[in-house]
């Protein structure tokens, strides 16, 4: 072996200012032949942060979180970590690691030998490779696993081990590429709370790269929504789920109903065939001129429902439909109601289980919503077509 | 109605019916014939005295050097067939784009399309002291006189190389491209250089790729017989050559049955050697990466 200094840079601890940990795109593309992966991003990532880049495949996360590893070097663009550019630095000099989303253990090494990995390339002295592995293992309590090999673990525990191994190199930044997308509901629900803890007492920045829009709003302090290779908003998740700034970001979080028509009465209303739906248009949006060709989402939380009858006189004004019901579904805390507005609309109710209205499937039904609820778009044709977003199939 | 159904190790049958008629039956009868002796000039062999006669006659001085040479570019050919076909297997499995992959591997296999004897014969003309390399050699100055290596153990190995090049190169491109890049990502990501991954990663994972080629290689190679004979002479005999011409020309069953079981027992041995060997000296290294924690709390 050669008794050259490792080329790996690992900052000490004095050398670690404010910058340590942040991570700046910009203007980042990356083409692979005609198509475009990557289109101009920017991204600025605090120090200590956990953010998500969301978006359904294609849409350009994985590759972005790959250019910041440094599997992929961009054709356009800077990206800066801890303040320091790292373009043309190969995967092994950069003071990240990596949480794959096969996990990319390495079979021919036990448990305890795939977590010293990192730290033997940096030829940690062995006693302290014992003790960080040691401690790594606790940390994700697979201790007792140390000396099985990565095949006789179970998915959730191969996981584990590779956030181990990642972690066991203290990096600034911590990548992860869908790292629980192999896990089954229950298993990934609960180590979605271990990272966001594991993540809050670490301190480290995590970048985390999912296309389950749950994952990404129960842990992120702020979620990129990504499209063609673009940040379409950037916010907490607060903020992406009450106030999307675009059609396609209300549709891909959380579940919509969407009313195509004219704007009117100066951007906050849209005339459906259904009738008028009428929302509050925020100063912060481009506004919109009325006559354009816009649509107005409703999430089926905010919409209320009840028998026909019950409400009496017919439909009239803003924010009131008629239609027939034609299914209820129980999802646990809520009751789903399918309504059937027309030949091409259809609209989602859901209730709270307990003040959740018995209704016959096939009666006719009265939905109405507050104005508060509803959010005006320009048309845009990434959003689903259709009156409403299909719900996820459990 | 109790339906007829044949036991699974019947589709093993045919195979075994094949290696019992015509590899157990044949080295049994060569083995027998080995303890025999030649009864005279018209017999070939006669078992009814058996004795190791035949075994001390084929380790008299001028048949052991012969051992001995074959043994030398067994082992020179099978290691120069890995240094050679490594890199290429690697870049192929690795480096050359993917939907190049299926050209290469028939470019490998393109030799093999062509007799095996032809090919070889094609040689004698390549390196023949007149041939075009020889005078290639002269005009640029490598060499001052003619090319003298056709019928030397040199021209043997060329050959050898040459001929079982493939055999090496094709399972060592399957075990590099069963490796995957994943792996070896993880493995940069984890801090470790090109050198680093495949030393750590790609080569321990390849390694059972790697056995199969070089047995591939030293088995067949030891065993040859036309190569030798074609681009050898009498400087580049190899024992196939020795084990031929005792049942052809000497017709001497005896004597080649028992230079046969010396060369399997040679091959079988030197093969289990060199595997014992390369063990021993992955020991420290597999002590320096082991990591032995203490019994958890």
């Amino acid at each position: 072996m050669t008794t050259a200094t490792e080329a790996r840079t690992v900052s000490p601890t004095d050398e670690r200012d404010a910058a340590s940990g942040s991570v700046e795109l910009q203007q980042v593309t990356k083409r692979y032949g005609d198509a475009v992966a990557v289109d101009g991003l920017s991204l600025t990532i605090q120090p200590g942060e956990f953010i998500s880049l969301l978006g359904p495949s294609g849409c350009g996360k994985t590759t972005t979180l790959r250019m910041i590893a440094g599997f992929e070097q961009p054709d356009e663009g800077d990206i800066r970590i801890s303040g320091r550019s790292v373009l043309g630095a190969p995967p092994y000099r950069r003071d990240v690691n990596t949480v794959f989303q096969a996990y990319a253990l390495f079979p021919h090494m036990t448990v305890a030998e795939n977590v010293a990995y990192g730290l033997q390339q940096r030829r940690t002295p062995k006693a302290e490779v014992r003790q960080r592995v040691s401690e790594a293992l606790d940390l994700v309590q697979m201790r007792r696993f140390a000396d099985r090999k990565p095949t006789q673990l179970s998915g959730g525990q191969q996981q584990r081990v590779a956030l181990a191994r990642a972690l066991v190199n203290r990096p600034s930044v911590l990548l992860l590429d869908e790292p629980l997308g192999a896990l089954d509901r229950q298993l990934r629900e609960e180590m979605q709370l271990e990272l966001k803890l594991l993540q809050s007492r670490l301190g480290i920045t995590f970048v985390f790269v999912t296309h389950d829009q749950g994952e990404a709003l129960s842990m992120s302090d702020r979620i990129a929504i990504m499209r063609d290779g673009r940040i379409e908003q950037l916010a907490d998740a607060d903020t992406i789920y009450a106030r999307p700034t675009s059609a396609y970001v209300a549709a891909f979080v959380g579940q919509q109903n969407f009313f195509r028509g004219t704007a009117a009465e100066g951007g906050s209303t849209v005339e459906s065939v259904h009738g008028l739906v009428r929302g509050i248009r925020s100063d912060r949006l481009a506004p919109i001129a009325d006559g354009t060709s816009v649509q107005a989402a409703v999430r089926p939380e905010f919409v209320r429902i009840e028998a026909d009858a019950a409400a009496g006189a017919p439909a009239t004004g803003a924010n009131r439909v008629q239609g027939t019901l034609l299914g209820v579904s129980h999802l646990g805390e809520t009751m789903q109601y399918l309504v059937r507005l027309g030949d091409d609309q259809s609209l989602i109710a859901r209730r709270p289980t307990p003040e959740a209205p018995d209704l016959a499937v096939g009666s006719a039904v009265s939905c109405s919503w507050s104005d508060a609820s509803v959010q005006v778009f320009p048309s845009d044709d990434a959003a689903a077509a259709g009156g409403y977003v299909a719900p996820p199939t459990h | 109605m109790r339906s007829l159904r044949l036991p699974s190790f019947a589709l093993a049958i045919p195979a075994w019916a094949w290696l019992v008629t015509f590899f157990v039956v044949p080295v049994g009868a060569v083995l027998y014939f080995s303890f025999g002796y030649k009864p005279g000039i018209f017999g070939t062999h006669a078992t009814d005295v058996l004795s190791f006669d035949r075994y001390a006659e084929a380790l008299s001085p001028t048949f052991f050097e012969v051992f001995m040479n074959t043994l030398w570019v067994g082992i020179a050919g099978t290691l120069l067939c890995l240094a050679i076909g490594l890199p290429v297997a690697y870049w192929m499995a690795v480096k050359a784009p993917a939907n190049r992959r299926g050209l290469l591997i028939a470019l490998v296999m393109v030799p093999y399309w062509t007799n095996f004897l032809v090919r070889t014969i094609g040689w004698q003309i390549i390196l023949a002291p007149e041939g075009w390399m020889s005078q290639l050699l002269q005009t640029v100055g490598i060499t001052d006189g003619p090319l003298e290596i056709l019928y030397t153990r040199t021209a043997v190995l060329i050959g050898v190389v040459y001929n079982y090049l493939p055999l090496m190169i094709l399972p060592l491109f399957v075990a590099f491209d069963r490796v995957g890049p994943a792996l070896r990502e993880a493995s940069k990501d984890l801090g470790a250089n090109r050198v680093g991954t495949f030393l750590r990663v790609t080569f321990p994972l390849a390694r059972p790729g790697i056995i199969v080629g070089l047995l591939l290689v030293y088995i067949p190679l030891m065993g040859d017989y036309i190569t030798a004979t074609v681009l050898g002479g009498a400087q580049g005999n190899m024992v196939g050559q020795l084990v031929a011409s005792q049942f052809q020309a000497a017709q001497n069953w005896a004597l080649g049955s028992a230079m046969a079981v010396l060369l399997i027992l040679v091959i079988m041995v030197s093969a289990a050697a060199i595997g014992l060997l390369l063990w021993l000296v992955s020991l420290p290294f597999r002590a320096r990466t082991r990591v032995a924690l203490e019994a958890s709390a």
